[in-house]
């Protein structure tokens, strides 16, 4: 759990728009910070889990006696053994199918984690090999092997979403483009393994996690293992982030089920292997995409399709799958728009939730495809898309959603208008920095002749912000200190920090001088998951609602007591004012009234908006002709995040999202072996992930934007960074050397083989 | 299982240990001594976030037996504060933001303490070649090299 004590004699106010430290900030830097695999007890036994060599067999049997004869051996679990549960609607505890290469099959607790390791090579397991599917066109091939059983196409249809008719717009145009893109299985590949130690006390579990969701987690684990809800208990220490790829229960029901079988504490931490192939990827994703243009610019219709790998489970696909469309069907205004996602099962590592789910790979498509049609026109690239971007007005069409209905974030239909959207500013801001429309700068003379320049932009939209129902419970306790608690977590992105900043502003305190309490299930409210960049529009606003009821609730008790009215009242940090010049303490006030608390629910939404956030990324390369080598001289991301609440954090939450999806561009591709089912580079000398040496000059700008509905005018931002690097740098590198690379990674090779085929 | 028994400098203290010829250094320091500071990120010596100093050089403490620490000097995240005193380097950090989740934070700035012993001045690019073998997957880096640059110049209020 994250507990962190208010300092009343803080001096720094920290308010909204202002840039004070992160709270856990210097826990971190000491190493003080706990994270899941620091936590033990002097009784506890290490778990390490068998998994599954084939990418698609059945489990005939598992034999343990000879590993459980070896000492220190206290418990083996194998899918012959343990309840029926599911930790997912298609994940079992454990099953007697496995469905990839690393898919859990046995688990064994022992003293220390050597003698579980030897423990696992002494299990025999006797399968019957399945024949299986390596890509999505295998899987869905007709003598495929079902990997589940309703088959290997989620629902035995695509997702459909669509406004007007694509037919008609299509006829009506001038001008079709249309071009095919894919797009990697790349692992967010947090620092952190994943990790879960259980304690079973006879009557109670409690489960320190690696978790973005403790609520969730604690739903879903007394789900799996038949208990009642009040005997599970999830705490989640700091997280070594996890980008979203943590969500997933199957790690700690098997360390839960080791400790009620052994009676002892139970640590589950995987290795980096596990944490590639066990944990969670991005969906690798093939989509086409087609726009019909009239010849003035205008766009008339667009179909995008979408096939997706979601690997031996479902986990978070079907969001995902929807989440690749909201490009396509709603950044550019057109009144005839179609987009079809197909998610498809295949024998490969579990694709989920990483950081901005679908929108990377379908902005990819959609924004490549943009330059092409501006190209087709003769119309430059930004120009094109200050004539066609969504404005504040929304889409063309009738509203299908009910009046007085939260509007969805992703609607498909049109008629409804935005909460704010600035796309335009971005446009215009993001431009203007890089100072598009100026020529290039010249080559360094000395620099070698085989380097070319070129630029590229790209915009997005991204439905973050409004998430789940969401709690927030704030006190001025009995020794007159605040303590807010709030049952999000913060995983790395500082929502313990922005939550503080927020409270702090409605009650007039300095932001660190309030009790936090976070991150453990049996003492705060329920909440949903930190996902969907929804945290600090969500939780903010019950924090914010909360902190106000509190506030109205001091300044009733200090009218009762000091005769006056409630509104020539204010509360001013320690102590409550009135015009009338009278003063009273918190802490007299307290001794009066005893402690104070409020509570606030909201489920985050607008019967009226859409609330979304949007960017437009820029971006200046170098191309070395002769070695495939891009580098990025120059980087500009300008974000409409509504109001930011704490530049600094934010500033760099935006750079690192630029950073890391340069892996996504550049270098990170986790590959399955066709032949064996094997994910051949699960390290991270072979998945190759961005270091600090391949940090480009990343410029970010906030446009000046306040949404009328988020708290002190806040929309999303965790996740929108993430979408503009792929098709901004893959435009920029067309402009410099004519060459479109429509698959990603952009590796090296597959530049330079372009390059010399472009030229011959 | 084979044991050993091993003397070496922990933070400053000596101290004797039976060893399990398995253990490496950092499984030594995490569960052994609940010095927990030192990170566990990938055991194969790929990303950084076991640095720890061995003989005042950094090092990976995954990499490393404890069988070869005799005599050896291990300096850890652990040991750079004392009563509440922050290094200057995790001033830096604080003041620059240097970390979001902070799992590769104590590697970062254990692999950027020798920097702070160099007398001539030192470039950015120096102290990304320095710092290169540490992964940040949150990719933190820009604030991580403004953090390390302002402590080198001593810029960060100690």
């Amino acid at each position: 759990m994250l507990r962190l004590m208010g300092n009343p004699m803080s001096e720094n106010l920290g308010w909204v728009g202002t840039s004070p430290p992160r709270r856990d900030l210097r826990d971190k830097v000491t190493g003080r910070a706990e994270y899941a695999a620091d936590i033990s007890f002097d009784d506890m036994l290490y778990a390490k889990v068998l998994r599954s060599p084939h990418p698609h067999a059945r489990i005939l049997s598992v034999d343990t006696l000879e590993a459980c004869m070896l000492p220190g051996v206290k418990a083996i679990v194998t899918p012959f053994d343990i309840p029926d549960g599911r930790v997912a609607p298609d994940v079992s505890i454990l099953d007697q199918k496995v469905r990839f290469v690393g898919d859990e099959v046995a688990v064994v607790a022992a003293d220390n984690p050597f003698t579980a390791e030897l423990a696992l090579k002494l299990i025999k397991v006797s399968y019957d090999v399945l024949s299986f599917s390596s890509t999505t066109d295998e899987a869905l091939s007709d003598s495929a092997e079902p990997i589940h059983e309703d088959g290997n196409l989620i629902n035995n249809e695509p997702l459909v979403e669509q406004r007007g008719n694509i037919k008609e717009g299509f006829a009506e145009a001038d001008l079709i483009v249309e071009e095919s893109f894919t797009t990697p299985a790349h692992s967010p590949a947090p620092l952190e393994p994943r990790t879960a130690l259980a304690k079973w006390d006879g009557s109670k579990l409690t489960v320190w996690k690696s978790s973005r969701g403790i609520h969730a987690d604690k739903t879903a684990l007394s789900q799996a293992l038949g208990l009642p809800a009040e005997s599970v208990r999830v705490i989640g220490p700091h997280m070594g982030a996890g980008y979203g790829g943590k969500d997933e229960t199957r790690t700690a029901a098997l360390a839960s089920i080791l400790s009620m079988r052994t009676q002892a504490p139970v640590r589950l931490e995987l290795s980096r292997e596990e944490e590639f192939v066990a944990g969670r990827r991005r969906h690798s994703t093939q989509t086409t995409l087609r726009m019909g243009l009239k010849k003035d610019g205008e766009i008339t219709a667009i179909h995008a399709k979408t096939v997706m790998d979601t690997g031996a489970y479902l986990s978070s696909g079907p969001g995902v799958v929807r989440r690749a469309g909201q490009g396509a069907l709603y950044l550019y205004r057109c009144p005839n728009v179609r987009y079809e996602g197909y998610l498809v099962y295949t024998n490969t590592p579990t694709a989920g939730s990483y950081r901005a789910l679908g929108a990377p790979q379908g902005h990819y498509a959609l924004e490549c495809v943009a330059d092409l049609a501006a190209e087709s026109l003769g119309i430059d690239s930004l120009e094109f898309r200050r004539k066609n971007h969504v404005t504040i007005e929304g889409q063309p069409g009738e509203r299908i959603t009910p009046v007085n209905q939260i509007v969805d974030t992703q609607p498909s239909e049109g008629g409804i208008p935005f909460s704010s959207n600035g796309l335009s500013e971005c446009l215009e801001l993001g431009a203007d920095r890089i100072g598009w429309g100026q020529p290039v700068e010249g080559i360094d003379k000395s620099a070698s002749r085989s380097i070319k320049r070129g630029r590229g932009m790209s915009m997005f939209i991204y439905r973050g912000g409004p998430g789940g129902k969401s709690h927030a419970s704030i006190a001025l306790t009995k020794d007159s200190s605040y303590s807010l608690s709030t049952g999000v977590m913060d995983v790395g992105e500082g929502s313990a920090t922005v939550l503080s900043q927020i409270a702090s502003q409605v009650l007039s305190i300095p932001y660190d001088a309030i009790d936090l309490v976070m991150g453990d299930t049996d003492i705060t409210p329920e909440a949903s998951i930190t996902a969907g960049s929804s945290v600090t529009f969500s939780s903010g606003l019950a924090v914010k609602n909360a902190a106000e009821m509190l506030r109205d609730k001091i300044l009733y008790q200090a009218s009762l007591f000091l005769g006056e009215p409630q509104h020539v009242l204010s509360l001013q940090g320690s102590e409550v004012t009135s015009d009338s010049g009278a003063l009273l303490s918190i802490s007299d006030l307290v001794e009066h009234s005893g402690p104070i608390s409020a509570e606030a629910t909201i489920v985050p939404g607008s019967p009226d908006y859409v609330i979304n956030s949007f960017g437009a990324h820029f971006v200046e390369v170098e191309v070395d002709v002769e070695t495939g080598k891009v580098n990025i001289s120059r980087y500009v991301a300008a974000h409409d995040a509504g109001t930011v609440i704490n530049p600094k954090m934010a500033e760099n939450q935006v750079r690192g999202g630029v950073s890391q999806m340069m892996g996504f561009t550049f270098l990170e591709d986790m590959e399955t072996d066709p032949g064996t089912g094997i994910v051949v580079n699960s390290n991270f000398l072979d998945h190759k992930s961005p270091t600090i040496l391949d940090f480009p000059d990343i410029d970010v700008i906030f446009a000046d934007i306040i949404d009328p509905i988020g708290p002190f005018g806040a929309k999303s931002l965790g996740e929108p960074p993430c979408i503009g690097p792929a098709p901004t740098i893959a435009n920029a590198i067309y402009d410099a050397v004519g060459i479109r690379i429509t698959d990603l990674p952009i590796t090296p090779h597959k530049l330079l083989a372009a390059i010399k085929s472009h030229k011959a | 299982m084979a044991a050993i028994k091993i003397t070496f400098n922990l933070n400053g203290r000596d101290r004797c240990v039976e060893a399990d010829t398995r253990w490496t250094l950092l499984y030594l320091l995490r569960e052994e001594f609940g010095l927990t500071g030192t990170k566990r990120g990938c055991d194969m010596g790929e990303c950084g976030a076991c640095t720890v100093l061995l003989d005042g050089l950094p090092i990976n403490a995954c990499q490393v037996l404890v069988v070869s620490i005799s005599e050896c000097r291990v300096t850890t995240i652990e040991s750079l504060s004392s009563n509440g005193n922050l290094h200057p380097l995790q001033v830096a950090f604080l003041e620059n933001d240097g970390a979001q989740c902070g799992f590769c934070t104590p590697g970062f700035i254990m692999s950027a303490i020798p920097l702070m012993e160099i007398d001539t001045p030192i470039t950015r690019d120096q102290i990304s070649d320095a710092l290169g073998g540490n992964l940040c997957r949150c990719n933190a880096y820009g604030a991580i090299l403004d953090s390390v640059h302002a402590a080198i110049d001593g810029k960060s209020h100690v």
